[in-house]
């Protein structure tokens, strides 16, 4: 589903991700961790093409961007990636000038030219599967932030992606609220979504991924199952972090 | 006192000029102002370079010069305009420069995170910004053009001087019959002041109902 060969990404003199090379098959879980600065947001930003790649490949689902390739062409590919691609973001990124069911209906309408009525039954199915049917109406600025990340899965998932991308989605959330945007990816994992999820939820990296990609410096420093990641890590940087992180 | 309400028809007439002249630019402003908006944030080199040197012109000269250039300068190209017609160029083109700034100020404070998500949904750039920034910007922007529309209605009294007879003209002219100032003069001030506070108050109305959100 993905294949990622020697990607480099610089931000000016700084080489933020140093030759990462790796796949991940259709349906597989990916959870991205490390200390913050590593180069996980940049990571993900890469393969939906809201960072241009300084050397190297990313394939999604048959789509290639090559770093080697003109603009014109890697700007093709980027926009075929992203119609199959979805993406949540740390601060939600809703469009406060929409009500929930307009957010998961707008690229319906623009991108896919949908015709309204269309788009909206779609748009209420998802809201509803987020467990905001009630919520249909209701602006971003009147919603919780755990809800309004939800609504922000309900319009990722309009687009039906084949790939999801999570990056960090829980980080700007109450503790409280952490639960209920979990509970929905856990139930997209279980419905056989592929997803990379770049997250600081140990617990929920443990129990819901298939595979945890530890990054540190912009390297996959590990690569292993939850269990062994969690139970045996290889590396000093990987047992430093898991022990900062768990520690209180 | 008596002369100015035995005279008002003729001073509403002008009023009602100041308020078209007003209207007309700011319409015409808005559309030039918006693409001058977009150019210098989104085009290319010389677009950016075309937009900048525009606005910076308008901005740095008089528009009692730019009106006489329209009017009068123009004639030596032979190209000779009405002075209504004059006033409107004159006028969209001036007031397209200070509206642009307001959109692009509006559209820099709209957070990027807005486009990404846009574009993470499929969307081409063009389409984030017609339907994500745009209609975000402008109510940003609503503030500031206020204020530029309220600072048009008082300028229109500048193309008097080409012979619009709006209402500072009404008044010259009736200055000129009557050999009195005061009424005339005080009798526009009055009217110029209750337009502005009229559209002052409508678009805090406007801006009230579209915060909504
Ligand atoms: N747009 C940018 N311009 C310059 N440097 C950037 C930019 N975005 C991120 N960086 C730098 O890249 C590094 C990795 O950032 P990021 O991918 O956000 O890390 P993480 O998500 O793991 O915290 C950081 O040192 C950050 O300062
Ligand atoms: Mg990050």
């Amino acid at each position: 589903m993905i294949e990622i060969k020697n990607l480099q990404k610089n931000f000016g003199q700084h080489e933020i991700l140093k030759n990462i090379s790796l796949s991940i098959p259709a349906h597989q879980v990916v959870a991205v961790i490390g200390p913050s600065g590593s180069g996980k947001s940049t990571f993900l930003r890469c393969i939906n093409g809201l960072e241009t790649i300084t050397g190297g490949t990313i394939t999604v689902d048959g789509h290639v961007i090559d770093a080697n390739a003109s603009k014109k062409a890697q700007q093709k590919e980027i926009y075929a990636i992203r119609r199959k691609t979805g993406m949540v973001f740390q601060q939600f990124n809703l469009y406060p000038h929409k009500t929930a069911v307009q957010n998961v209906m707008e690229a319906l309408l623009v991108v896919k030219k949908m015709p309204k009525e269309k788009a909206y039954s779609i748009a209420a199915n998802l809201l509803e599967k987020v467990g905001l049917a009630a919520k249909e109406d209701a602006y971003p600025s009147q919603l919780s932030g755990g809800q309004q990340q939800r609504v922000a899965i309900a319009r990722a998932l309009a687009m039906e992606p084949k790939l999801m991308l999570f990056d960090e989605p829980t980080s700007a959330l109450d503790p409280e609220l952490v639960g209920e945007v979990l509970k929905v990816m856990k139930e997209l994992a279980e419905d056989g979504m592929t997803m990379i999820i770049v997250t600081h939820e140990m617990k929920f990296a443990r129990s819901a991924a298939d595979r945890i990609l530890f990054m540190a410096d912009g390297v996959i420093v590990e690569d292993a199952k939850p269990a062994a990641f969690f139970e045996h890590p290889q590396t000093a940087r990987a047992q430093k972090f898991l022990q900062q992180v768990t520690e209180f | 006192m008596d002369l100015v309400i035995e005279n008002l028809p003729f001073l509403l007439k002008g009023a009602y000029y100041t308020l078209l002249i007003t209207v007309v630019s700011m319409f015409f402003g808005l559309i030039i102002g918006l693409i001058i908006a977009i150019a210098r944030l989104k085009g290319n080199r010389i677009l950016r370079g075309i937009a900048r040197a525009y606005v910076s012109i308008i901005r740095g000269t008089p528009a009692l010069v730019q009106i006489v250039i329209v009017y009068y300068g123009l004639v030596d190209y032979g190209i000779e305009l009405g002075p209504l017609t004059a006033a409107y160029i004159a006028l969209s083109i001036n007031i397209g420069a200070y509206v642009s700034e307001a959109f692009r100020g509006a559209i820099q404070s709209i957070p990027k995170g807005q486009t990404e998500a846009a574009l993470a949904t499929g969307m081409t750039e063009r389409q984030a910004m017609r339907r994500i920034i745009i209609p975000q910007a402008i109510r940003y922007a609503i503030p500031p053009l206020g204020n530029t529309f309220v600072g048009m209605l008082k300028e229109t009294s500048l193309v008097s001087v080409i012979a619009v007879t709006e209402l500072m003209r009404s008044a010259q002219l009736l200055v000129a019959q009557y050999y009195v100032y005061m009424p005339f003069y005080a009798a526009i001030a009055a009217m110029y002041w209750i337009m502005s506070t009229f559209f002052t108050f409508l678009l805090n109305k406007i801006e009230k109902r579209l915060s909504v959100y």
